[in-house]
């Protein structure tokens, strides 16, 4: 029989990396809801996070605090330049996804490279930002996965709230309904894509800087959550903010559980495999609305 | 589908001989590509064009599914692995001749591309690509954890070479080219036959298509297994020729990323146009060793570059050079408006 205070720690792991990938598909999402493309530099933008942090922390000893927050600012800057000059161009040719698409393949490509040939392959450690255990119900669990969850749901949090209850909110979901009809209104639909990419690149970011002391940080860092955010995105409904989220915990748990039953070197195929039984059954995902 | 198959089979056969009549430049160029041996006898030359014939293989037959049919597959360098390994796995683990357990590799290739077709008859583009990269995926770690069978990570070698005589490559250069050629053909004469200009009409509108009376489904499956097996005899080619099988070297997105960046510079929707992309790239990516490290750097750069500022590739300046020789301009203004 297996301890059940190690039940309770692997599920607890499995929530950690829940979140990650919920922070990754929830950006993913958002953008294919409203920019109707996939981003396959997403991983780069994790990668991005995990890299500032590397500097700021380790390199010039800056708060950890400060440093997630920088993070996020440089995501979002990063985001806003490469929507405005490399995606925007493409704007309205006959098949916009495909190509935009295409494009996100350089630049990941051009972006993970660029991290292997200037700051090198080697792994690198980040120090825990909260060292120490907190014990629940008498299983201790170390403070930096905890801080992983609770700033991950507030994250998430923060956005539900803006995307539903502000008025920049509703210009983003009209948009992703009809950009047309969106103009009509008053809502510049461009500015509305280059803030939604750029918010999303921060919520990847934001993910890759809060997980990087555990995962550490080094230039393909960003392929496997990316791949997985991916598979959430599509098993909860691409588009669906909440259903990305809801995906993501329960791939976390799933992979938890197929770990156990098939052993570790297993784990990445449990998603893949999700992903194209949910498209053979259900193309809509969990929570998605269908085409 | 039995039937329109294998009259389209037939008509593509009229259609190449027709081809040979009407542009007889062309077909004479790609013959004369068999003498180049008398005239190079650089063994290291020699490997590099086996090596761009290889990838030329792998292409076109790219080009085949994603510039005509308007399929984004993600799929192809995985069709490549399965049918290297397939085929170096039976040759090695059961004694068979290589050139049957390259045909067997291709087919076993052919059947997994028409499985995975299967799911994407009812998505559109971004899924497309979603679940044949997954199905990658899926693939590399498959072959890199069986280490029983494949030896995974470590490398599959000592698989036996194509031919017992070593160390010729004219020989191999010949076999390659011949490969190259058969391919070449086939899909050329595919193309110009009543399935080819269905893919294209599939290609350009998928709705348009099926309510003119074209059976999208079957022609797509068609078209996806039909590159599997070019891709997969690329794969048993390259692994009787080069005789070392890695899960990350074969049937990795990065060799998928060199097939897309060949394909996007030589200009999709051309067949030539990838095949020259492949050679280019294959003695671009050789001669500048300097570029070694920026090699996908320079990959990503130009993916970009080509797809927001370029996006027909270098096929114009090569239809153009072609026209002026002679060569491709029936081709050319038949195919396209």
């Amino acid at each position: 029989m297996v301890p059940w205070d190690y039940i309770v720690r692997q599920l607890f792991y499995g929530l950690v990396s829940g979140c990650m990938y919920a922070l990754m598909a929830a950006g993913l999402s958002l953008i294919f809801g409203v920019m109707k493309m996939l981003n396959f530099a997403h991983g780069e933008f994790y990668m991005i996070g995990g890299y500032v942090i590397y500097f700021l922390v380790v390199k010039f000893g800056v708060d950890p605090m400060l440093s997630i927050f920088s993070a996020l600012i440089a995501a979002f800057l990063t985001g806003m330049l490469i929507e405005r000059v490399f995606l925007r161009p493409l704007f309205g040719r006959p098949a916009w996804d495909l190509s935009a698409l295409t494009v996100t393949i350089g630049l990941s490509i051009f972006l993970q490279n660029f991290a292997l040939v200037f700051w090198g392959e080697k792994y690198k450690r980040i120090p825990e930002y909260i060292a120490g255990t907190v014990s629940i119900y008498g299983i201790p669990i170390s403070l930096q996965r905890v801080l992983v969850v609770v700033g991950s749901l507030c994250l998430i949090a923060v956005l539900w709230g803006v995307l539903h209850r502000t008025m920049f909110g509703k210009a983003i979901r009209a948009v992703a309904q009809d950009p047309d009809a969106a103009s009509l209104m008053g809502i510049n639909p461009r500015k509305i894509f280059m803030l939604t990419y750029a918010i999303s690149c921060m919520l990847a970011a934001f993910a890759g800087a809060l997980l990087s002391p555990i995962f550490m940080v080094y230039p393909t860092m960003g392929a496997s959550p990316f791949l997985k955010g991916f598979c959430v995105a599509i098993f909860g409904g691409l588009g669906s903010f909440e259903g990305a989220v809801l995906g993501g915990m329960l791939l976390g748990l799933a992979e938890v559980a197929g770990i156990a039953l098939f052993g570790a070197e297993w784990r990445d195929v449990i998603a893949f495999t999700l992903l194209i039984l949910t498209l053979v059954f259900k193309p809509s995902g969990l929570l998605g609305r269908g085409e | 589908m039995g039937v329109v198959s294998s009259m389209s089979i037939y008509g593509g056969v009229s259609k190449l001989k027709s081809a040979v009549r009407e542009y007889p430049r062309a077909i004479l160029l790609l013959f004369a590509l068999y003498l180049i041996p008398l005239f190079i006898r650089s063994p290291y030359i020699l490997h590099l064009m086996v090596l761009g014939y290889i990838y030329a293989i792998l292409t076109t037959s790219w080009d085949l599914v994603c510039g005509y049919t308007g399929i984004f597959s993600f799929a192809h360098a995985a069709f490549c692995g399965i049918g290297a390994y397939t085929s170096s796995l039976l040759s090695m683990r059961m004694g068979i001749n290589p050139w049957l357990t390259i045909l067997v590799g291709s087919l076993t290739s052919t059947g997994i591309g028409f499985l995975i077709a299967l799911p994407c008859l009812r998505l559109r583009g971004p899924y497309i690509v979603i679940v044949t990269l997954a199905f990658s995926e899926i693939a590399r770690i498959t072959c890199s954890n069986l280490v029983d069978i494949t030896r995974g990570e470590l490398g599959l070698w000592g698989i036996p070479p194509l031919l017992q005589v070593s160390g010729r490559r004219e020989y191999y250069y010949l076999i390659a080219l011949s490969f190259f050629a058969a391919t070449l053909l086939s899909l050329y004469a595919l193309i110009r036959s009543k399935m080819g200009y269905a893919l294209s009409a599939i290609g350009q509108d998928e709705l348009k298509a099926r309510s003119i009376g074209i059976n999208v489904t079957e022609y797509k499956l068609l078209a996806f297994s039909i590159s599997a097996f070019f891709a997969g005899l690329a794969g048993g080619l390259y692994a009787h020729y080069v005789l070392l099988l890695v899960p990350s070297a074969i049937l990795s997105l990065g060799l998928m990323v060199e097939i897309m960046t060949m394909s996007l510079i030589g200009g999709l929707k051309s067949l030539v146009g990838p095949a020259i992309g492949s050679f280019l790239l294959v003695f671009i990516s050789e001669y500048l060793r300097a570029i070694g490290p920026y090699r996908f750097l320079i990959y990503g750069l130009l993916i970009m570059v080509i797809v927001i500022w370029a996006p027909s590739g270098m096929v114009l300046a090569v239809r153009k050079v072609g026209d002026l020789i002679g060569l491709t301009k029936p081709i050319v203004w038949k195919g396209q408006k």
